[in-house]
């Protein structure tokens, strides 16, 4: 199987268990503010997940951008790019380009871009161990009393 | 790794309800003793003497944010003016758990990054809380008036202006200046809180007064010296702006807009009257008039705090790194592709 192909079917696999729990349901969707249409930019019908070694963490604005290197079955690596939020709340938050280090195993659900090309925004990024990159949910006011 | 005490957003939302309302006897909160709405030259009721500048003016200096949960509007279903302390942190409660939830797998909603991930809910920076149920106070029903025929007639032309350059992908132009990382409505003037980052640093010295907005990068730099205002014909995105002090307010006036940034269908010709005032330590009391015959049918007036949050401001060079726009376009442009082969199909 190449790496392609592989990819194919995980692809494949995640729609089957996204219609699932879209046919069970679940809470309404959260408001969101978007500096521009991620819809536009990303294929709603292409979710995907990626498992792959960070090469580079574009902290920028709008948008970071993560570079992924993801290795196929056949040994082949190919490197997405995956779009992320605005990093200035996340540097008040003490986080640096070098918290996560060069070459740290992420897990990425997304969807991929319209284009076909090998880019993606990053649904939840999660690390090798399951725990979430970042710090998803934490705690409401946490920079309001500094 | 950046190691976090992780309980559920819930807990904690109840936790700092419950702490709010324990300190609620002492707190300090913006718009907690009901005033008289739509004066805007009314000051707070609590005396507050100001630190001062050396040259004696009010010291307004260092990092505000006016993240807010309040609405420019009120709601339809919302008749009072205020909320108490109470209704206020249950609301923010809620809207902080839908901000944190997980978006439907599937949905147009979950095609975008995890925005608690980023730490960008409101719930998890500084927030400029506001017992009021509309940041507008006048007119007392919180929302903004009627507009002109000339308004309506404005708004129509500009939807056909973009209507002749295709759909909202078919031409840059069609997108928003936001998305185009031109502006955005933190700037203003009005400075309208952004979903995110909405921070600001202002510093001052006797003949200006310097307003950096974070989101998404756009400086004020205000003289305060007398001058008068340039010829008309002379035009920014974010207006001209002359201040004064007013007493202990400082006042801004801005006009001549470009027109390429309507605020809510502005025309070119608004007037934006800001005044400044600092009413205690963490605090800005900060209130707009917005005036525009050519649009509305009558002035309009709000009230928000600015709450003090930490520095610095973290530069957001938006323009270098939007990768967004050309994406989204190659995205339009595969749609489109896609389309044609299920027609000859």
């Amino acid at each position: 199987m190449t790496g392609k192909e592989s990819f194919y079917m995980r692809t494949k696999l995640v729609v089957a268990t996204l219609a699932i729990s879209a046919l069970l349901g679940s809470a309404g969707s959260a408001p969101v503010r978007a500096h521009h249409a991620f819809a536009a930019e990303f294929d709603i019908d292409k979710p995907l997940q990626l498992r792959g070694t960070l090469l580079k963490w574009e902290m920028v604005n709008p948008h970071s951008w993560f570079h992924i290197d993801v290795k196929g079955d056949d040994g082949t690596v190919v490197t997405w790019l995956v779009e992320g939020g605005s990093p200035n709340q996340l540097i008040r938050m003490g986080v640096t380009k070098n918290t996560i280090a060069i070459g740290t195993e992420l897990v990425v659900d997304g969807y991929q871009a319209k284009d076909g090309t090998n880019k993606a925004v990053g649904r939840n990024f999660v690390l090798a161990d399951g725990s979430r990159l970042f710090l998803g949910g934490s705690a409401p006011g946490a920079l309001g009393g500094q | 790794m950046h190691h976090r005490w992780l309980p559920s957003s819930r807990t904690l939302v109840l936790l700092a309800a419950l702490v709010g309302l324990s300190l609620s006897g002492t707190a300090r909160v913006a718009g907690q003793a009901p005033s008289p709405a739509g004066s805007a030259g009314e000051t707070a009721a609590a005396p507050y003497t100001p630190p001062r500048t050396p040259d004696g003016r009010p010291d307004l200096q260092g990092f505000w944010t006016n993240s807010s949960y309040t609405p420019l509007e009120r709601p339809d279903d919302v008749n009072e003016a205020f909320y108490t302390l109470e209704e206020v942190l249950a609301r923010e409660a809620s809207a902080a758990e839908r901000e944190s939830g997980q978006t439907e797998p599937g949905t147009r909603a979950d095609v975008h990054y995890d925005f608690s991930q980023f730490g960008l809910d409101r719930s998890q920076s500084t927030i400029a809380r506001n017992l009021r149920t509309s940041l507008i106070v006048d007119p007392p029903d919180g929302r903004i008036p009627p507009m002109t025929a000339e308004g309506r007639q404005r708004a129509a032309d500009r939807a056909a202006e973009r209507a002749a350059r295709g759909g909202p992908y078919d031409a840059v132009q069609n997108m928003p200046a936001g998305s185009r990382c031109i502006i955005m409505g933190g700037a203003g003037p009005p400075m309208m809180n952004a979903g995110y980052n909405s921070n600001y640093q202002i510093v001052q010295s006797p003949d200006h007064v310097m307003i950096l907005t974070e989101m998404i990068h756009d400086v004020r730099i205000i003289p305060i010296d007398g001058r008068p205002q340039p010829p008309a014909g002379v035009q920014q995105w974010i207006g001209l702006s002359r201040g004064r002090w007013d007493g202990d307010t400082l006042v801004v006036e801005t006009t001549n807009f470009n027109g390429k940034n309507p605020f809510r269908g502005s025309s070119e010709r608004m007037r934006v009257t800001e005044r400044f005032t600092r009413v205690a330590d963490d605090t800005i009391r900060y209130q707009f008039t917005v005036d525009d015959p050519h649009t509305w049918t009558r002035p309009w007036t709000a009230d928000m705090p600015m709450q003090r949050t930490i520095g610095p401001i973290f530069e957001f060079s938006c323009h270098e790194t939007n990768y967004g726009i050309a994406n989204i376009l190659a995205g339009a442009r595969a749609d489109e592709r896609k389309a044609a082969e299920e027609t000859s199909r």
